[in-house]
């Protein structure tokens, strides 16, 4: 199984979390990919990749105002400095014994929990069990641009597990539960267009 | 409320009252400076001996000791693409505080090194050091705060001395503020005295390193090549009574050579005369110069505090003065050298770090079943709800 680290939880809640990584770790995330926090032998809560967010201080302010920047201090800020890389997750689903439920879980991670990517075979489980049950979260979330999460993870699944029957029966899924909200659908739509 | 603000207002409005005198007084004073210094400029020999003269009659005199060449040299930014080695420390300190509960001190050096056209980054160190018990206490009571800064200076320069690999070529090693020791200068404080010798010692070793040691003096408020102007304007007979004599005052060393100075130049090094000038002999004695670190229409002038073999050599002087203003570039139209700004980051003590050493502190006393004293009961007023939100900007003993 591949394990590869992206962060540590920060805050949790029911719907979501947010993590923090560090400039170094930032090539592996992306938005939209599947992301899992284990919290024990047989409990793990499985998350989107929403939004990244880098912040700025001071410090950074005032170098971009002087022109180029050396790579020394551009490997200093981003290895020795502490920029706040963090990760907006959605809490989109569960695996608890060894089954899969695009519910919101039970608890949400503690602050410090370690996130992995999921791998491409954690990927294929979480979005073949039951018929896109997780999506409802997607489409319920507040403040996240749905129709870009959905086109990048859709695009990811496509990607990495080469199931184009999947992507097809995704769109029409999602056709169906917005088939009441016209102006998000043409924005997914709009959005699944440039991946499918 | 704290401030009573009509009376405040009313100082106020007298001090805007007075600014359009006190800036024709200024005028005047600032050209008198300048005549001065453009009539004593070839005449260094001169007024070097001046200021000898003025030192006979105060010792503690503090000013510029032309050396050879013009007082108005100015020398532009070499062309330096060579790769340095830069090294820079700050330190910070936590004073013991009688009104808290645990006794302590705590002086914490944050130090950079980083070499320039490498593409790589830079490595930090943070070395911290916890004084307690018989460590806060000398023969002649508690460490003073003036103590604890010369321990910090003096641990700036040792971890300075720790990072330099002469082998790897050119190395400038730069602290905040200047090379000589602050404290009692007249030699009689027996901490001062120890803390000098350890001082002069490492210099020694950072000599011997083939260093390039510098300090940054951001906005100096030390006219002192004012001071020897004034000295200068001053006859023989008037050098008795030199503490008294500053016909200059309000001018600054910064204005005189922002108007001498381009963007990028220094000025002629001088000696520093000081109080301290008979503990810094031979290849420690401390000099100075002027540097421009600013921009055509926004002068920013430094004071840069270099030992005597730094100045004795054109080689590292020329690798400085680039390294400098390389650094200053970096932080854009609020020039700093950079890595300085960064040690300073690293050296600072939070106030939440400082919450957490003591409680370990404690945690670790209770373990061992230590006697805990409490804080005072100002201290504790002081804290009350309400009052801990309003901190005082001064400090009300």
């Amino acid at each position: 199984m591949d394990t590869i680290q992206i962060g540590h939880i920060l805050r949790a809640g029911a719907t979501g979390f947010v993590a923090g990584c560090s400039v170094s770790q930032l090539e592996a995330p992306a938005l939209g990919a599947l992301v899992r926090a284990p919290l024990g032998d047989r409990y793990q809560v499985f998350g989107l990749i929403t939004g990244i967010h880098i912040d700025d201080d001071g410090l950074v302010r005032q170098l971009v105002t002087a022109g180029e920047v050396s790579p020394e201090v551009m490997h200093d800020n981003r290895e020795r400095r502490i920029v706040p890389v963090e990760m907006s997750v959605l809490a989109v689903g569960y695996e608890m014994e060894g089954r899969i439920f695009h519910l919101l879980p039970p608890r949400p991670p503690l602050s410090l929990d370690v996130i992995y990517l999921c791998s491409d075979g954690e990927l294929v489980k979480f979005t073949s069990a039951g018929r896109f049950g997780y999506f409802r979260h997607i489409l319920q979330a507040k403040d996240i641009p749905i129709g870009e999460v959905l086109a990048a993870h859709i695009l990811d699944v496509r990607q990495k597990t080469k199931n184009e029957r999947w992507g097809e029966e995704a769109t029409r899924e999602l056709i169906t539960l917005l088939r009441d909200d016209y102006p998000t659908l043409m924005s997914v739509l709009g959005a699944l267009g440039e991946v499918v | 409320m704290a401030l009573n603000f009509q009376q405040v207002f009313d100082q106020i409005r007298e001090i805007g009252a007075g600014a359009r005198a006190r800036r024709e007084i200024l005028d005047a004073l600032r050209k008198r400076a300048r005549t001065l210094f453009d009539s004593w400029a070839d005449k260094t020999a001169e007024l070097a001996d001046k200021v000898e003269r003025a030192r006979q009659a105060d010792s503690n005199l503090r000013c510029a000791i032309p050396l050879a060449g013009r007082l108005d040299a100015s020398h532009p930014a070499p062309v330096d693409e060579k790769p340095v080695t830069l090294l820079a420390a700050d330190g910070s300190q936590i004073l013991p505080d009688r009104h808290a509960a645990l006794l302590y001190s705590l002086v914490n050096v944050g130090a950079i090194v980083l070499e320039t056209r490498s593409g790589r980054a830079p490595e930090t160190f943070t070395d911290s050091n916890l004084y307690y018990a018989d460590e806060i206490y000398t023969e002649t009571g508690m460490l003073t705060e003036e103590a604890i800064e010369q321990r910090r200076d003096i641990a700036e320069r040792k971890k300075l001395l720790e990072l330099a690999k002469p082998a790897d070529g050119p190395c400038v090693a730069l602290t905040d503020g200047p090379v000589e020791l602050w404290g009692a200068k007249n030699g009689g404080e027996g901490d001062y005295r120890k803390n000098l010798e350890i001082h002069k010692s490492v210099l020694s070793q950072m000599q011997a390193k083939n260093m390039t040691v510098a300090g940054y003096v951001d906005k100096p408020g030390a006219d002192l090549l004012i001071r020897t102007l004034e000295i200068a304007g001053l006859a023989d007979e008037q050098m008795k009574d030199i503490r008294r004599q500053h016909p200059l005052r309000g001018v600054s060393d910064r204005w005189l050579f922002s108007a001498i100075l381009e963007p990028g130049c220094r000025s002629a090094i001088f000696g520093l005369q000081s109080s301290s000038r008979p503990h810094y002999t031979g290849s420690l004695a401390l000099h100075f110069f002027y540097l421009n670190v600013g921009q055509a229409k926004r002068p920013s002038l430094v004071r840069v505090e270099i030992p005597q073999w730094v100045a004795d050599d054109e080689e590292k002087l020329n690798l400085l003065h680039a390294a400098l203003l390389e650094q200053c570039r970096i932080m854009g139209a609020r020039p700093y050298p950079y890595i300085l700004h960064r040690a300073h980051e690293i050296a600072v003590v939070k106030f939440e770090e400082k919450r957490q050493v003591e409680q370990m502190l404690e945690i670790e006393l209770r373990k061992a079943g230590s006697e805990l004293d409490e804080g005072s009961n100002k201290q504790s007023a002081k804290d009350l709800k309400g009052r801990s939100r309003n901190q005082s900007a001064g400090r009300a003993v």
